[in-house]
């Protein structure tokens, strides 16, 4: 032990600066366009200069005043919760069912339900328009609706399988002996025991609706326009500086969401070190 | 005592009849997939092999797409783009990984906060945060010359750099979080054992920590490469005209030509050449691993 220890520690200290060195100049890389975005928004010029020379809330101001950018504002939230709610009320009875289940073909279910994950949102987005052209559905926001489920299902359905396979399954068993219904045992015991998983995956449904873009502009209409599809006209179109006032909005939910998910996680391992005490 | 004993058996007998049941709880997510999933990714086979009157099975697209080299030049740049993408992204997110997973809890959170943070917002504002950095008198451009490493600002936008770096940053997270996620279950004893066996801390690192955590690059690897070759978005907004992409051209073909049977295979080719990543990817991590990351 003192022979390996005595002589490798120099160079050990030498790799570690390294890759620390490499860690902070990525970590810069990862974090900043999403301050310069910030930043920038708050400048009082219509260039985009870095670091602003006036400073000021002109462009939220000009957001807030824009009926169009308002109404996708809200238009996006609305579909977004909705999509949430959608994707937890049949994803979670799946994940369940994936978990816990015993039936044949289950690994070939959860593959389908998975994949929506790893097939190109462009092949999506042109199969959903092949169908939902068919029953007319193009340009309105049930076709959004549906698209957005199918993105943010997966995603529930990864987040809350895996906090079912954890569970410890006695606690139901436990439940069901002292004569709970299966549907009881599942509302009172189940589901509690997992809400940080179930306030993850809700969060992170939203977001993956707040922020998509590419199904939005190949199904989405007039009456359909969400922020996202908003920027992207915006950025492949004009350049307007307002722009990066609705760009620190959106950050500014993911980082919520984010924030959100953590104090869930947390709320969970405070209960379980108090219980382990 | 009896009475407790007589009251359990019969929801004992309930509960294994409940037993059988989870797998009816998947019947309304199958169901929802089977409309708005297979049935539009059956209708893309039905498109791309249609006759060109309507009638009839026909593989003229798929001659199409084989003899015309302007689709070839596609196909290429976007291999180009998604290997170099998966090569820079092991490159800086291995070692990132590495010290997310063996530093201690809160420079742990740091780190994990500056992956995690950027992977959740808007591949949008992304794009257009990188639009104002990398323009010519943007911030890196400015930074540069400023220090003197250019003479003149340098073009690294609307070409092939703007868009590696935008793509290198939408998809590092996917490379990091495998490798993390595999890394920070490893026993630290195995390293320390090769230690203690006269391993140098480097021999240590190649002979047991790497091999360990290979199929976590593996992973990550195949997540990064499928994601890139499929993506639209960013190459759409940092790229240029030189930078065609299939998904790109999937949206000209339909978008501007109308030409839906073409659209269709350039996506069959498209999903085919993702499947034959994720196939390769899962023979060598698991397809577990592969898709078992927790996000898009």
């Amino acid at each position: 032990m003192s022979l390996s220890s005595a002589s490798p520690q120099p160079r050990i200290n030498a790799g570690r600066s390294a890759l620390w060195l490499l860690a902070g100049l990525t970590v810069r890389f990862l974090l900043a366009p999403i301050a310069v975005i910030i930043v920038v928004s708050f400048n009082d010029t219509t260039l985009f200069s870095f670091p602003p020379t006036r400073w000021s809330l002109r462009w939220y101001h000009a957001l807030w005043e824009s009926r169009a950018w308002r109404e996708a504002g809200w238009f996006s939230l609305w579909l977004a919760s909705l999509v949430a709610l959608a994707s937890l009320l049949i994803g979670v009875p799946a994940a369940y069912g994936l978990a816990k289940g015993r039936f044949p073909g289950r690994r070939l279910a959860e593959a389908l339900l998975i994949s929506p994950m790893v097939v190109p949102v462009i092949v999506l987005a042109l199969g959903l328009y092949m169908l939902f052209s068919k029953l007319g559905l193009i340009g309105t926001p049930t076709s959004l609706f549906l698209a957005h489920t199918l993105l943010a299902l997966p995603v529930v359905i990864v987040i809350v399988g895996a906090a079912f396979r954890r569970l410890d399954g006695s606690i139901e068993l436990a439940a069901r002996s002292c004569g709970a219904s299966f549907p009881r045992a599942f509302w009172h015991i189940v589901l509690p025991a997992i809400r940080p998983a179930l306030i993850s995956a809700g969060a992170f449904a939203f977001l993956t609706s707040f922020d998509e873009v590419v199904l939005t502009l190949f199904l989405g209409g007039p009456r359909t326009a969400t922020l996202p599809k908003k920027i992207w006209e915006s950025v492949k179109f004009e350049l307007d500086p307002s722009l990066t006032a609705v760009s620190t909005i959106l950050i500014i939910v993911s980082i919520a969401a984010l924030l959100l998910v953590e104090v869930a996680r947390r709320s969970r391992v405070q209960r379980q070190a108090k219980e382990a005490l | 005592m009896t009475l407790v004993a007589a009251s359990a058996v019969p929801s004992v007998k309930a509960a294994r009849a409940w037993r059988a049941r989870p797998g009816l709880m998947i019947a309304g997510a199958l169901a929802f997939c089977a409309i708005v999933y297979l049935l539009p990714m059956l209708s893309l086979f039905g498109w791309a092999f249609q006759g060109p009157t309507g009638s009839g099975a026909s593989l003229a697209q798929l001659s199409r797409l084989i003899g015309d080299d302007t689709y070839h030049y596609a196909f290429f740049t976007t291999f180009e783009i998604a290997a170099i993408t998966t090569l820079i992204c092991a490159l800086i997110g291995y070692p990132y990984a590495y010290l997310m997973a063996t530093t201690g809890p809160r420079l742990a959170m740091l780190l994990t906060a500056a992956v995690m943070i950027p992977f959740w917002t808007s591949v949008l504002a992304r794009s257009l945060a990188w639009m104002i950095l990398l323009g010519r008198k943007g911030v890196v451009n400015e930074w540069l010359t400023g220090l003197g490493l250019l003479e003149r600002p340098a073009a690294l936008l609307f070409n092939s750099i703007g868009v590696q770096i935008g793509m290198v940053h939408v998809l590092l997270p996917f490379m990091v979080l495998p490798i993390w996620s595999i890394l920070s279950r490893l026993d630290p004893g195995l390293p320390r054992a090769a230690r203690s066996l006269g391993a140098s801390p480097a021999a240590a690192f190649i002979h047991v920590t790497l091999p360990l955590s290979l199929p976590g690059l593996a992973a990550g690897a195949t997540l990064v490469f499928m994601f890139a070759i499929g993506f639209y978005i960013t190459p759409a907004l940092l790229g240029g005209p030189n930078d065609l992409t299939i998904a790109s051209l999937i949206e000209m073909v339909v978008r501007d030509l109308l030409d839906w049977p073409f659209g269709a295979m350039l996506s069959l080719a498209l999903l085919g050449l993702v499947a034959l990543v994720f196939a390769c990817g899962a023979a060598f991590a698991g397809a577990g691993r592969i898709a078992g990351i927790e996000g898009r």
